[in-house]
């Protein structure tokens, strides 16, 4: 099978991006500031900041919050060209996209030019309004990566249950989080098992084929396991309503940080 | 220990009269299956592939129902209804712990500390006494490096000691394994049949399907044969099962085996019987 080929492409691509975002934990591991906090705490104080991010218009409070989002990435000991690398990835450079025409919106010109006889203009306004949305949504983005790469997945899921959402719906999504990867892992063996017996290119039809069989083989292969796994909750005493364990523990560490961020967000709405 | 409440016949605990099962009422599984099963016993089923092991295990289990016999415990029947009611039902969970074949169907919570303390949950026990437990099985398996990791982080070995930590936790009165040691290296094998056998010198029933012959000795009282015909073909005490080569080649038990010795080739039965002293 060519190196080039669709399928190849398509599920060493996929298999490879499912597991960097969605598995990899080696930061969240770490021993930084933000990974030693209680996930509870964590998340309510980054929501503090993004709130405070999406209501302010003003561009040194917008660079505030964005040079402190960076500032608690290093001090959790996150490379800081890996994080600039993820968090302005696509959407803070579509939004840049976005943005640009509204530079030349109504308002006093900045600076203006003529191309065959029609006039641009740069505007105050205009550029003051993209540049505080652009910096907006970075630091929104910002806060939200920082957050997903310092906290463990499953401690992100356990703490849905503070905004009072049905243990059994953080159940079947804790569930579908493991089970994803063991089907990543089926579809991955299943793929080298066709690599390995298929001795010449794969033509375009033949491939489509393939990828429809093996996703109906992993249809089947996952009804089959939610009853086995149906099953083996009965085994152990499961009745219809999901108990969980709950450890999280609030430290002083973390009531100082939740009293700093509360003070700050009131400075900064203050002004 | 007393599991049943009281002495009734002779502590029986399983009793099967001519159970049959069958797969969407048209490919049987187990057919007439008569097996009585005493308290503290260390009962193992054998058989190839295919006979019926797990089907039954799951019967006793209390997870599917036969379509024809009866099965009681403790003198009860069990049959869906039953399971109804959720005080009988938490009783039956609590006193019999299944560990299935395939490790990734028990472990379904993304950590494997959730996944052990799911069952006690469940079950209602209270969070001093789970974590009670929790400490004394992360020092008797010792898993405390492996409380905070997702099971798909885990070898083979690894999610079969959870597995089995994510039962005992439990600590129910009988416990049913399904190929507890297929897969597994030498020490890892070593190291469960050990800990069965702790288990059963505390005074629990321990019955086990495998077809791995060199772990039936040492985890059974009494063997019983499931053969191609999905019943059961002879049951007895461990050595005289394991000494019939009839038998256990008749039930694909053992293959015959041929090597080279310098320039004679060698041809004989072949069962493994004697590793992981």
């Amino acid at each position: 099978m060519k190196s080039n080929n669709f399928i190849e492409r398509s599920i060493v691509g996929g298999l490879t991006f499912l597991k960097d975002s969605i598995f990899a934990e080696e930061v969240a591991q770490r021993g930084g500031f933000l990974q030693s906090l209680d996930v509870r705490v964590k998340i309510i104080s980054f929501l503090l900041f993004i709130l405070q991010a999406l209501f302010t218009g003003s561009i040194p409070a917008l660079l505030f919050l964005y040079a402190l989002c960076l500032f608690l990435g290093l001090i959790s000991r996150i490379e800081l060209v890996f994080f600039l690398k993820r968090t302005w990835f696509f959407i803070p450079l579509f939004s840049l996209g976005i943005a640009f025409p509204a530079i030349f919106g109504p308002g006093e010109p900045l600076l203006s030019w003529q191309i065959l006889g029609a006039k641009f203009s740069i505007t105050h306004q205009g550029l003051q309004g993209a540049v505080v949305f652009v910096i907006r949504v970075i630091t929104c983005v910002s806060f939200v990566v920082l957050l997903n790469i310092t906290t463990r997945h499953f401690d992100l899921l356990k703490v849905l249950r503070i905004f009072k959402i049905p243990a059994i719906f953080i159940m079947i999504l804790g569930m579908c989080y493991r089970y994803i990867y063991l089907f990543a892992g089926i579809i991955q063996n299943t793929y080298l098992a066709i690599k390995s017996r298929v001795g010449r290119g794969v033509q375009y039809q033949q491939g489509q084929g393939m990828v429809a069989w093996n996703i109906a083989s992993l249809w089947d292969r996952s009804v089959g396991l939610n009853e086995e796994v149906y099953k083996a909750m009965l085994s152990r005493g499961y009745q219809g309503e999901a108990l969980a364990w709950n450890d999280f523990k609030i430290r002083t560490k973390d009531w100082l940080w939740l009293f700093a961020v509360i003070l700050l967000w009131i400075i900064l709405f203050l002004n | 220990m007393v599991i049943c409440g009281n002495t009734i016949m002779d502590n029986i605990i399983f009793e099967l009269k001519d159970v049959y099962f069958s797969y969407l009422g048209k490919f049987p599984a187990l057919c007439g299956i008569d097996i009585r099963i005493n308290q503290g016993q260390k009962v193992s089923i054998i058989g190839a592939n295919g006979t019926g092991k797990s089907t039954f295990l799951q019967i006793l289990d209390g997870l599917i129902f036969a379509d024809r016999g009866v099965l009681s415990f403790c003198g009860q029947q069990l049959n869906e209804e039953i399971f109804n009611d959720a005080k009988f039902s938490r009783e039956f969970r609590s006193k019999v712990g299944f560990i299935f074949q395939n490790s990734d169907v028990q472990l379904f919570c993304p950590t494997v500390k959730e996944d052990i303390v799911f069952g006690p949950l469940q079950l209602g026990l209270a969070k001093g006494q789970i974590q009670k437990r929790l400490e004394k099985l992360i020092a008797t398996l010792n898993i405390e490096e492996l409380l905070d990791r997702s099971p798909q982080q885990l070898s083979i070995g690894e999610k079969r000691k959870v597995a089995i930590a994510s039962t005992l936790i439990i600590d129910p009165q009988i416990l049913i394994l399904d190929e507890p040691t297929a897969g597994l290296d030498p020490l890892t094998t070593r190291n469960i049949i050990d800990l069965l056998i702790a288990e059963n010198n505390s005074g629990k029933t321990i019955i086990t399907a495998t077809h791995d012959l060199h772990i039936v000795e040492e985890i059974s009282d009494i063997v019983y044969v499931f053969g191609r015909g999905k019943s059961i073909v002879k049951s007895g005490l461990a050595n005289n099962i394991l000494n019939d080569p009839a038998l256990l080649k008749e039930n694909n038990l053992v293959h015959i085996h041929s090597h080279q010795h310098q320039d004679k080739v060698h041809v004989h039965p072949h069962v493994h019987l004697e590793h992981h002293v």
